[in-house]
């Protein structure tokens, strides 16, 4: 049995009217890569800041390797903080970069130096080591966000959308970062709203919506919380409310409704077969339908069925 | 304290990494420098009433009455044959001994410049004024003997009889600071105010929405470190610019500052107190136009209510109290005290002490505002 490195119960927090987290729980074992899924609004943020001690005025706990992490100062040595923004000095280069960051730590100057080279070449930055950062791309930015993380050589590595604003190109090079940080022995939590890249490179994946944990498990273990259904998107230039209507109308019976939006709707079907009737009925009720489309099982569908609604930005 | 040392440092090096620090730290000091330096041109080696006199007398007299002249307050040149330039020369005729010698009248020449300081003038001219009052009366004692051998001779009873005291009002000022060791100050302090209000404010400014002062305390480092930090930076921000000009100053405009020591306190106080007011401007403006308004805008009018440009002691006593208002005025008065009137500590500590409680409010409204999130 592996060792809990992470443990976070009930952590509560509000802005106001507004519930960011609520009873948010979660635990995490060394070495895992835990992807949280969540879309816009969820609470990742609210939650990595909370980890991070830079938000106040919460309810709940978090120990970290069995110590309360809130308060021992210390422990931040060990947890590395990957925020959503590109928080870094755009006039220095990425090299001074690592060196001011690292340099918040206790960590002999020499030492240092060695650690953000190595680092610099893990990421890919090497050949633009010493050139002010302002000059990169999106993508190289985006790299130099996680080396900085990384320079004290956390044991737990929290990463808020590290892949968000970049092409598919430098978002695939991200990912196998991670993937190595992971295989290294750091235990990782990143948040992301790309169903993609949990499914690509995590041992667990939890998804969220409001402040809560709808569902955690593996891949597999998730999947199975939708069962073996086939699922149909159905899309068009209809409201969530005559889509529901016309549905309404219907027997249903061996059918799931797993999301209504304004022009896209997710169906879940335990018997195949009965896809065409439904099919027929939207038709004979004029409901614009633009495009279908059958697909198996998939973390998609889980997310649909745990938060009503698609991941899109 | 290590930490505190590693977030100050690296705002200065960012400072000096800026493409316009150049510009701003040394270009347009010295452009200020060259343009009040000028206004007060001519004047600063005319603050200690200088007087030349041009002593053509072919007897004894003319050198005795040169003598008369000297005074601690005037600096005196005795030439035989006239200069080009000179501020004010008074001439003694060649037959100066002569016509005292048969008690005729006789009419000495003062030339003036017409740059010459009207203040320094009037002292000089007090004090030839009181040298032919004392002449005057040692001849009359002289005439009844007529012994001239007697009246030379430095034992003589008769010589210097006559004493002229001078005494001013208390308070005052007999002095107008002026010439690169007033407008040099001046500048420096004008600039210490420009350059830690819009860099400091601006790069607090900066961090807070790039989230960096977020990320670190992502580190170990407490927020008291981070607001630390954050003030160091400001102030050796300060001490740098201060630095640049002082060495200037020295190396082209032999500056001098009175007491090394003081001056340096007296710059540091005053920064402490300034780099407090960036982080308040760069922790409650969320825009850089703003804070670049506000900062040039601040700067200014603390430099011209403080006497920066203009000696505070010729502005007419309303607007002198008002000055009050400024940091600058009580660092000026610093300076002017050390450099002009040859004051000591004794006589600048309250002025150091209100610099810190400026300092004390300033740093109260930054802790108040300082905040690491929008
Ligand atoms: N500073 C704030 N003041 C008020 N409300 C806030 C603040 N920060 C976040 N919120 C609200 O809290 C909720 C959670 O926000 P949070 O930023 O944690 O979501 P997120 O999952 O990170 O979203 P995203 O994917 O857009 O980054 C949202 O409803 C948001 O509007
Ligand atoms: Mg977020």
């Amino acid at each position: 049995m592996q060792q809990t490195i992470l443990e976070i119960k009930n952590l509560s927090k509000s802005y106001g009217e507004t519930i960011a987290l609520a009873n948010f729980s979660l635990s995490l074992k060394k070495g895992e890569v835990l992807g949280l899924l969540g879309p816009n609004g969820a609470g990742k943020t609210t939650l990595i800041s909370i980890l991070s001690g830079t938000l106040r005025d919460f309810t709940g706990s978090a120990s970290f390797k069995g110590q309360d992490l809130f308060s021992d100062r210390r422990l931040k040595n060990l947890i590395g903080i990957v925020p959503q923004e590109m928080a870094f000095y755009e006039d220095l280069g990425a090299l001074e970069n690592l060196m001011f960051w690292g340099g918040l730590y206790d960590i002999p100057k020499k030492e240092l130096k060695r650690r953000a080279l190595e680092l610099l070449a893990v990421v890919e930055l090497s050949a633009r080591a010493k050139e002010p950062i302002k000059k990169f791309s999106g993508g190289m930015k985006r790299r130099l966000n996680i080396a900085i993380g990384l320079v004290h050589q956390p044991e737990l590595l929290l990463l808020d959308e590290p892949t968000v604003g970049i092409d598919v190109q430098a978002k695939v090079n991200i990912l196998d970062i991670i993937r190595n940080i992971g295989q290294q022995g750091t235990s990782v939590v990143f948040t992301t709203h790309q169903l993609s890249e949990v499914e690509q490179i995590c041992s667990r994946i939890a998804i969220m919506d409001k402040g809560v944990v709808l569902a955690e498990g593996t891949l597999a273990e998730l999947i199975r919380i939708v069962g073996e259904k086939e699922i149909v998107e159905v899309s068009g230039e209809f409201s969530a409310d005559a889509f529901s209507a016309i549905i309404r109308q219907s027997d249903g019976n061996g059918m799931e409704i797993l999301s209504v939006t304004d022009n896209q709707a997710h169906l879940a079907f335990a018997d195949s077969e009965r896809i065409p009737a439904m099919m027929q009925h939207l038709f004979k009720h004029h409901l614009p339908i633009s495009d279908l489309k059958i697909k198996s099982p998939n973390l998609e569908a889980v997310f649909l069925k745990m938060t009503g609604r698609s991941l899109r930005d | 304290m290590k930490k505190i040392w590693h977030i100050g440092y690296l705002d200065l090096k960012l400072m000096v990494k800026d493409k316009a620090f150049f510009f701003w730290v040394l270009v347009f000091p010295l452009v200020f420098i060259l343009i009040f330096g000028n206004l007060f041109r001519g004047s600063k080696t005319d603050t200690k009433a200088s007087l030349i006199v041009l002593n053509q007398d072919k007897g004894k007299w003319g050198a005795y009455f040169s003598e008369k002249l000297k005074s601690p307050g005037i600096e005196l040149a005795v030439t035989k044959s006239e200069p080009k330039d000179y501020f004010r020369m008074l001439v003694i005729p060649a037959d100066f001994s002569l016509k005292i010698e048969k008690r005729a009248a006789q009419t000495l020449l003062l030339k003036k410049d017409e740059d010459a300081n009207m203040q320094a003038g009037a002292v000089a001219e007090t004090r030839i004024a009181q040298a032919i009052v004392k002449l005057i009366s040692e001849l009359i004692i002289y005439g009844n003997h007529r012994d001239i051998k007697a009246f030379f001779d430095s034992r003589s009873p008769y010589r210097d009889l006559v004493r002229v005291r001078t005494r001013l009002p208390r308070d005052t000022i007999a002095k107008i600071p002026s010439g690169f060791d007033h407008v040099i100050p001046g500048i420096l302090i004008q600039f210490v105010m420009m350059m830690v209000l819009l860099y400091g404010g601006i790069s607090v400014m900066e961090d807070r929405k790039r989230r960096v002062l977020a990320r670190i305390l992502y580190s170990s480092a407490s927020f008291a470190e981070l607001f630390a930090g954050k003030f160091l930076g400001r102030v050796l921000m300060g001490l740098l610019q201060s630095a640049i000009l002082i060495t200037g100053g020295k190396l082209f405009f032999h500056l001098n500052l009175g007491n090394i020591f003081i001056s340096f306190l007296n710059i540091l106080v005053f920064t402490l107190a300034m780099a407090c007011l960036s982080i308040f401007i760069g922790s409650v403006l969320k825009k850089e136009e703003l804070i670049v308004g506000v900062s040039v805008l601040l700067a200014n009018m603390f430099s011209a209510l403080g006497g920066c440009w203009w000696p505070a002691e010729i502005v007419p006593p309303a607007f002198r109290t008002l000055g009050m208002i400024s940091p600058a005025y009580w660092a000026m008065d610093v300076f002017h005290k050390i450099i002009f009137f040859g004051k000591g500590f004794a006589a600048i500590w309250p002025n150091l002490l209100l610099l810190l409680a400026f300092t004390a409010v300033f740093m109260a409204l930054a802790l108040r505002f300082f905040k690491i999130n929008e």
